[in-house]
């Protein structure tokens, strides 16, 4: 019965492309496409292996961070070591805690990323919404607008931009790097706007129409109505965000100069410093420090140690919002239906 | 109650007037926005690329010149090389990192056990660093690293080598680039993903039925409803790769632009390098435009279009009071 099927189709098929020899390679896979049991397992490791194997490739640097900023100097230079340290050295992160001088720097770190996310996902969502809904004059080049901002590398327009800024005296302040993204620039501001456009695009209409027969006015609709529905998407611009101006250092840099107003990532630059540095050089960072003991040496242990102490807010903020976000952006359906 | 009836009969205009208000105030901070950070950079720099530079201080510019633009392709014998690099870089990556992270978006799609651990490891590279923590990793050759363990047993060099030095190479290459691009490809796989999760179960059941094997629904019903994501996947890792912080063009743009204090030849450069950029995505759109998957949804709002003739438009007006 089903090989008569198949002849069928394959006859009522007026574009008959297939030569003889592809028409046979297809019944033969589909014959043994219909044997389940065995092929299914065959197969089902096969999945397994490939993506285990795939894992392992994503996982490694966070492997080899951990290994790494546990190893004594001695490790490091052993040959026989690759992963398991002889001795477990938390030592490593006390010193380049001391190094980085944390506490300063992560608060500055935290406002501004806090403070950035914040913006991007009201103005975004707020901009996004508009874009979505309503039809008005110029939409069209105002939505060209949204795509060329993000086409354009930030790189090639820093030069006005830094004027910019420094005609509105606000460098050296966190304004240059908060500010805009109130109104849908900043950071990959665009790639958001973009993003909630298409969320919003697939919430069914009746649900305002419902809202404003309630006698509820546009803003108070969109309020109260739309945007707590976009709470996934929300998600997923926030955690995007959060991850980007956490990493951030390229724009961070060049407005703020002041030191005591700098950021975290930075700051690994300076354990790579001391890490590359002399060995007396190194002895006299450390008595600064306050740690004369010779074993404590500055290595590539420490510099491990200080990349995941910088990374270490971001995993946790993961860890916590994964759940959502994981939900999240396979709700938001950014095909556009 | 009053109030607003009298603020109500002001403001009396037609659906459409109002409704074009309310989307324009929604947009108003987008174009503040574009005032503000947008119009005024762009135009400096273009104004700032094609004249003279007289003063540093103050940004003093007059005429109107091309001579940055001949320096760039004429005078400088770095600019053109490294540009090439670039390129040639961004356009092996691209398709792989597209290929890749689509081949991860099903795979994690699939029915597996431990699926939410396996999708917050495949996010761990971008959340380690799109900075300076990861270029530390790479400097330290841990990419290498990763490869050094696999070498040898997934690919058999002394095979290949009977095919020759330029298949040879051209294999080597790919496997050097793969593990920096599985890194860098953790946003592409979450857009894959929420692609293939937007895809309704029921056309696969339907094309299960027509007895499709998996391969055949894979490209007849996965690959065209991913297609409009495919697109965005494909601009975005573009644009990426391009804007990227690691990339050595930038490097060289922003040394003339802020260490030497040539700021004309910089935003020169910087254009040359955007219009390039700008001209691939709009090539990539015209490719794409043509194979992608409209939604039905679409289809139905180009039907309505056309018959506008009976829309409420049209209508003659009522009053209701």
């Amino acid at each position: 019965m089903s090989v008569n099927t198949e002849s069928l189709q394959l006859k009522k098929r007026p574009n008959a492309l297939l030569s003889n020899l592809q028409l046979r390679w297809k019944l033969f896979t589909r014959k043994y496409a219909n044997l389940t049991g065995a092929k299914h397992i065959v197969v089902r490791i096969a999945m397994y292996l490939l993506i285990i194997g795939l894992a392992f490739v994503f996982l490694y640097p966070f492997l080899y961070m951990i290994a790494t900023s546990l190893m004594s100097n001695s490790d490091l230079n052993s040959s026989s070591v690759h992963w398991l340290p002889t001795e477990i050295k938390f030592e490593n992160y006390a010193i380049a805690l001391q190094l980085m001088d944390i506490s300063r720097f992560v608060k500055n770190s935290l406002f501004v990323t806090v403070a950035a996310s914040f913006g991007h996902i009201m103005a975004c969502s707020f901009i996004g919404y508009g874009f979505a809904r309503y039809n008005f004059p110029l939409k069209n080049i105002l939505f060209g607008c949204v795509l060329l901002a993000f086409i354009v590398p930030t790189q090639t327009i820093i030069i006005p931009l830094y004027m910019t800024y420094s005609n509105l005296k606000w460098l050296d302040t966190y304004l240059p790097l908060i500010v805009p993204t109130f109104f849908g620039f900043g950071l990959r501001g665009a790639l958001y706007v973009f993003l909630f456009r298409q969320f919003y695009l697939t919430v069914p209409k009746s649900l305002e129409e419902a809202a404003r027969i309630d006698g509820c006015g546009f803003m108070m609709t969109y309020w109260r109505i739309v945007f707590p529905l976009a709470k996934a998407t929300l998600v997923v611009a926030l955690v995007l965000s959060v991850v980007w101006h956490w990493n951030d250092f390229y724009e961070s840099s060049l407005y703020i100069s002041t030191p005591s107003m700098g950021f975290l990532p930075p700051r690994l630059t300076t354990i790579i410093t001391a890490a590359n540095a002399l060995p007396e050089q190194q002895a006299e960072m450390l008595r600064q420090l306050g740690l004369e003991d010779g074993e404590d040496t500055l290595n590539n242990a420490v510099v491990m140690a200080g990349a995941l102490i910088i990374s270490a807010p971001i995993l946790v903020f993961f860890a916590f919002a994964q759940r959502q976000f994981m939900q999240g952006i396979e709700r938001t359906g950014i095909t556009g239906e | 109650m009053k109030e607003k009836k009298k603020k109500k009969k002001i403001f009396k205009m037609d659906l459409h007037k109002r409704n074009s208000l309310k989307g324009l105030v929604f947009v108003t901070p987008f174009i503040i926005g574009i005032a503000l950070f947008f119009i005024y950079p762009i135009y400096m720099s273009l104004r700032l690329s094609i004249s003279e530079q007289v003063a540093i201080v103050g940004m003093k510019m007059q005429g109107f010149t091309f001579e940055h633009f001949v320096r760039a392709f004429v005078v400088d014998t770095e600019f053109v090389p490294t540009f090439v690099a670039v390129v040639r870089q961004t356009l092996t990556k691209f398709p792989l990192t597209i290929v890749l992270s689509l081949i991860i978006a099903v795979l994690l799609n699939r029915d597996i056990k431990c699926r939410g651990l396996f999708r917050v490891i495949f996010f761990i590279p971008f959340l380690l660093g799109s900075g300076e923590v990861m270029q530390q990793l790479l400097n330290q050759g841990v990419d290498r690293a990763v490869l050094n363990i696999m070498d040898g047993k997934l690919i058999p060099y002394n095979v290949l080598s009977y095919f020759g030095d330029t298949i040879m190479n051209a294999v080597q290459t790919v496997f050097g680039l793969l593990v920096t691009v599985l890194w860098g490809s953790g946003v592409q796989i979450l857009l894959f993903l929420s692609g293939l999760q937007s895809i309704s179960p029921a056309l696969y059941e339907a094309a299960k039925i027509d007895g499709a094997t998996e391969w055949e629904i894979f490209w007849k019903v996965t690959v065209p409803m991913i297609s409009p994501m495919l697109l965005l996947n494909i601009v975005y890792t573009v644009v990426n790769s391009f804007t990227d912080i690691s990339n050595p063009l930038l490097a060289y743009i922003q040394k003339y632009g802020f260490a030497d204090a040539e700021f004309s030849y910089g935003s020169a450069l910087g254009w040359i390098y955007f219009a390039f950029i700008g001209v691939l995505v709009a090539i990539i759109f015209a490719i794409m435009q043509k194979y992608m998957h409209t939604s039905e949804v679409e289809e139905v709002k180009k039907r309505e279009r056309k018959h506008r003739v009976f829309t409420i438009e049209k209508a003659p007006k009522r009053t209701f009071e």
